[in-house]
């Protein structure tokens, strides 16, 4: 065929969409990316969205980017650099705080100071979190073998996980197993007695889901905090230099230093099939371009239902599908702020300023902002977390002034009689109300406010529903089960046409873990 | 007399577990704290010539197996009149009959197109409890074990398991953690179906139906269950006493000693192996094996001193989580009420009538459970157990048992379970009632309520938790009651446990009892080998 014909066209710039672009140009393939909206990096992007105030407009901070992706594509050296978020501070309704600092002896000193009895427990349920993010680092880098499959390669898949297991012999197994079925609330009780410590760490238990710290299957995700820390990569938390989209620009970067080439403002209508088999692409413009291999990194609804005709599809995948859970709960306000915040508990420019700021005071607190939203309304006091990214890197806004990102749950994307302008402004509104009960002074140093909900994301963005992760990550639709069963693993029924979104193993969070394993699925099963 | 077993507490299990040992050619002990047999299966004369086992309103599951080992005769479960009711709204009632055609021509004035899912869900529903049946009538899978029989036992799983077929595996594994909420919604359309079904996935459970691992609980509760029936509301005979009364003519008959009014005070323990027990009488009776039916905690916190235990191991069995949130009012009626808008109310009431209307209600009455309040809109669900066994109550007249949750036994604020929370309940529940049947009030001649406290001192059940612990998705199979524990072996050699407590957990009559007792008889011949071994070396 002519020069122009692609071996793979990736559908989709975010950061999986890329991050597979860069292994499979890496690999020698000639790749295509298209993204619809004029920049790429889908959720991880930075936008000077007022002049002079730059924001991570959606995903604010970075902590579980796989190390062997910075490597692979040699990230650093392409602009990514990640600053470290390293303290926590849980404003509490007494005036006081609770806070984690960089230095552990110092927080085992704050911790001390309300109770001395979970600044013990702290250090060995830190050793506990470690082995089970050592448990669980192995699993997000292996494509799900189906156990309800016969194939060698299933049958091999299953045995390793099997060993891997027993590798970690029966009491880590035992934790392990808890950690999967249990909720955070639980987990904590049996730690710790602290209330808002316990709210504070199951706080990231509910990022992204529609579940609330009670609701068994949020413990799991308390690992995440400590996945950073055994890859040695950064600790915990980060910011990129320059907001999200740094991250994104890397990647991209790299992509483009193998060969690939990138394209914006080219939105996919559909992908064309022959005989069961992708040929390319038809743009919404009418421009179709030949590939033999197609994938997609949108979110499963549109990678099936949308970029496809359903049916050319087996029903029970679109069953599958169809009852693929969404319902996006979480928005986000960024502010721009003529000075800093002054937190009553914490007066002044303190060091808490520079890292997270969670308003988690109560774990009825949590629990109560989620029955709002299971009824379809937005929580009357959200749960937030807070970062002022300005204080960390001073060019995301003009000198003296700030920036700040306020990630907020829950605001359901099916709230009772549908998002509107007054709807979504009465939110931004509940947001600066909860946080003045501990910053009064907000308020005045509000410049401009954007409020972006979960119809907001889902419009801007393309993730159906508003969800961050692609689809939630409950139980039901997790490793071999996710998206559906039998199709988890990057392929689609179509030859050629694949998918490499966070709606597959093992999901969100700017991981990029599954473009990546989708590009090895890819380059695995093509010969050249 | 000298014992190799002692037994404590003849409830089900305890009875079960006796006699499998007593048939072996043990000789067991049997003491129960109470002075009647029978445990929460037993009944209660809650008003003069009134009988009723609150907690007994669910028969549950006495698998086969364990009724032909304990040589059970002439019982059997009577299902086939007890369907599940919704009380759809006065007057107008959703009867989901086990015969599927039936169901499905109610469901069909809701919804045509979920009549015409109704017979493949409840066959799946079927199919799927099926195989949860061949896992509970075994001991847990030890998945550390290496052992030729663990193995064996292992792959006889797995060859069931793929036995099921590609798209039944999917489904078990997809639907065990899921919320009972969304698995009705991958199936049905109209809420009242959906509301009918929904309350089997939270019985005695704190959680409401949008919590993972409900369905599990939903399939828990079709264990046993004929194929189409939704609830296993029924009795287990109509003879007085019903499956009790046999199990205890069982024991007898195979040489099992029973004492009641025997509480036990503590288990004997002497260099880490048990040695007897000790009862609140200060009499000691010595036997190297005890198994206990009581709770987990009960067992191990409350009668074994904690010196023979690990600090850890303590700590793990203070987590296990009871939260019982169960509340039963029992109505004793001067006659059977009637349901405006139904001809055949003795039918329906024989099974169980449920007056949760939606999804959103149940999970309502939850939120309040989880703040540590009586739910203000409570889930009730009645039967009418005397329309199977008329001679629980005097001529013509009839008891009417109402299950409510929730009633969280840890409540806010540190108010207690006393008289006056107890009657605001037990109005709450009358009121729910009385919408349905609006002469209800008429009836009643007497009422008593069970709250979690009432249990907890009745049964002796750890914050009155009907099932003896949680059934989460952390605390049934191999985590059941313990991970690493759920094999019926205690740290102490020579203590088990063989109540609801441990797998496969409450719900499923003599199930734990009959697997504990197979463990114990294994050990029984181990230490014979042991022994022989030793002195003949």
């Amino acid at each position: 065929m002519s020069g122009s014909r692609y071996d793979a066209i990736v559908v989709g710039g975010g950061h999986n969409g890329l991050v597979c672009a860069a292994y499979l140009a890496r690999a020698g393939r000639k790749v295509l990316v298209l993204e619809r909206r004029p920049v790429l990096g889908g959720a991880a992007l930075s936008e000077e969205v007022f002049p002079g105030f730059k924001f991570s407009v959606f995903s604010y901070v970075v902590s579980l980017l796989r190390p062997e992706i910075i490597r692979d594509l040699d990230l650093p050296r392409h602009g990514l650099q990640i600053l470290p978020l390293e303290s926590t501070l849980t404003p509490l309704d007494n005036g006081d705080y609770l806070a984690s600092w960089a230095d552990p002896d110092e927080t085992r000193r704050e911790l001390y100071r309300h109770s001395p009895r979970d600044a013990e427990a702290a250090s060995q349920f830190g050793r506990l979190m470690l082995h089970m993010a050592m448990a669980a680092k192995p699993i997000l880098g292996l494509v799900p073998p189906d156990p309800a499959s016969l194939a060698p390669s299933d049958l091999r898949g299953l045995y390793r996980l099997g060993q891997h297991f027993h590798s970690l012999g029966s009491e880590n197994f035992h934790a392990f197993c808890k950690l999967m079925t249990m909720s955070s609330a639980d987990y904590l009780d049996e730690w710790y007695e602290f209330d808002p410590l316990k709210a504070t760490k199951s706080a990231s238990g509910i990022i992204g889901t529609f579940l609330g710290p009670r609701s068994p299957g949020t413990a799991y995700v308390l690992l995440h905090h400590y996945m950073g820390e055994i890859d040695g990569a950064f600790r915990a938390w980060g910011f990129q230099k320059g907001g999200t989209g740094g991250v994104s620009a890397a990647i991209a970067s790299a992509a483009r230093g193998f060969g690939a080439e990138l394209r914006i403002n080219a939105a996919v209508e559909r992908v064309v099939t022959r005989g069961g088999q992708a040929t390319g692409v038809v743009l919404d413009n009418g421009e179709e371009i030949a590939a033999s291999t197609v994938v997609s990194a949108l979110d499963p609804r549109r990678t099936f239902t949308q970029l496809l005709d359903p049916d050319e599809l087996p029903g029970d995948l679109v069953a599958g599908v169809r009852r693929y859970k969404f319902r996006g709960s979480s928005a986000k306000v960024n502010l721009a702020l003529a000075g800093l915040p002054e937190f009553t508990c914490l007066p002044g420019r303190g060091p808490h300023l520079r890292g997270a700021i969670s308003i988690s005071p109560s774990v009825e607190y949590l629990e109560r902002a989620y029955d709002d939203a299971k009824y379809g309304e937005f929580s009357r006091a959200p749960y937030m977390d807070i970062v002022i990214p300005s204080m960390i890197d001073p060019d995301m806004a003009p000198p003296g002034k700030h920036v700040m990102s306020i990630f907020v749950q829950y605001a359901p994307y099916h709230v009772n009689g549908g998002w509107t302008d007054a709807r979504r402004e009465a939110l931004g509104d509940s947001v600066i109300k909860t946080l003045a009960r501990y910053a009064p002074n907000i308020e005045s140093l509000i410049l401009h406010r954007q409020v972006l909900t979960p119809a907001d994301i889902e419009r801007i963005v393309g993730l159906s529903e508003g969800n961050i992760f692609q689809g939630e990550l409950a139980l039901q639709q997790l490793f071999f089960l996710r998206p559906v069963p039998a199709w988890a693993k990057y392929r689609t029924p179509i030859r050629g046409y694949w998918q490499c979104g966070a709606g597959t193993h093992p999901g969100g969070g700017v991981m990029g873990a599954s473009g990546r394993l989708a590009a090895h699925a890819i380059l695995g099963a093509r010969q050249h | 007399m000298k014992y190799d077993a002692i037994a404590i507490g003849a409830g089900t299990n305890g009875l079960v577990a006796a006699t499998l040992l007593a048939k072996a050619g043990r000789q067991v002990l049997l003491v129960e704290q109470s002075d009647a047999i029978g445990g929460t299966a037993r009944l209660l004369e809650f008003a003069p010539g009134f009988r009723a086992a609150p907690l007994g309103m669910d028969p549950g599951w006495l698998p086969p197996s364990v009724a032909r080992a304990v040589g059970l005769k002439g019982v059997a479960a009577r299902h086939a009149a007890a369907p599940l009711t919704l009380a759809v709204q006065p007057r107008e009632f959703l009867t989901l009959w086990s015969d599927v055609g039936l169901a499905a021509e109610a469901i069909g004035r809701h919804s045509p197109k979920d009549a015409e899912a109704w017979p493949a869900f409840a066959s799946k529903m079927d199919t799927l409890a099926g195989f949860l049946e061949r896992v509970y009538r075994r001991p847990p899978l030890d998945l550390d074990s290496r052992s030729p029989r663990e193995l064996l036992s292992a792959a006889g799983l797995a060859l069931a398991f793929r036995g099921l077929g590609r798209a039944y595996m999917t489904a078990l594994l997809r639907t065990l953690p899921m919320p009972v909420q969304d698995l009705l919604d991958d199936w049905f359309e109209c809420e009242p179906l959906k509301a009918a079904l929904a309350p089997a996935g939270v019985q005695h459970l704190r959680q409401g139906p949008r919590s993972a691992g409900t369905a599990f609980v939903l399939l828990h509760h079709l264990v046993g269950a004929p194929p189409g029936a939704m609830r296993r509301s029924g009795r287990w005979s109509n003879e007085p006493g019903g499956v009790v009364a046999a199990l205890e003519q069982a024991a007898r008959q195979s040489g099992v000693a029973i004492r009641t009014a025997a509480k036990v005070r503590r288990i004997q323990v002497n260099d880490d192996a048990v040695t007897g027990v000790v009862l609140e009488s200060g009499e000691e009776i010595a036997a190297p094996v005890v198994l206990s039916s009581a709770d987990p905690a009960r067992t191990l916190l409350g009668m074994v001193d904690p010196v023979w235990l690990n600090p850890e191991f303590l700590r793990a069995v203070g987590n296990i989580k009871f939260r019982g949130c169960t509340a039963v009012v029992a109505y004793a009626l001067d006659r059977l009420i009637d349901l405006p808008g139904l001809n055949n109310a003795a039918e329906v009431l024989a099974g169980t009538v449920t007056l949760t209307r939606t999804r959103e209600a149940l999970e309502r009455a939850y939120d309040d459970a989880k703040y540590g309040r009586v739910s203000e809109r409570p889930h009730v669900e009645i039967t009418v157990p005397t329309l199977a066994t008329p001679s629980d109550a005097p001529d013509g007249k009839h008891v009417l048992l109402a299950r409510m949750q929730y009633a969280p036994y840890h409540l806010r604020d540190g108010t207690e379970w006393d008289t006056g929370q107890r009657e605001a309940l037990a109005d709450s529940v009358t009121k729910a009632v009385a919408e349905i049947s609006p002469a209800f009030a008429d009836r009643v001649r007497h009422r008593a309520v069970f709250a979690p406290t009432d249990f907890e001192h009745q049964f002796g059940l750890t914050e009155g938790a009907a099932y003896q612990g949680e059934l989460m998705l952390d605390q049934i199979l191999f985590m059941r009651p313990l991970p690493g524990w759920s094999r019926y072996r205690m740290p102490v050699d020579g203590l088990y446990l063989c109540g609801s407590g441990t797998h496969p957990g409450g719900g499923v009559t003599g199930a734990p009892g009959h697997n504990a007792a197979r463990e114990i008889l294994r050990d029984f011949k181990r230490r014979r080998l042991r022994r022989a071994r030793w002195e003949n070396p």
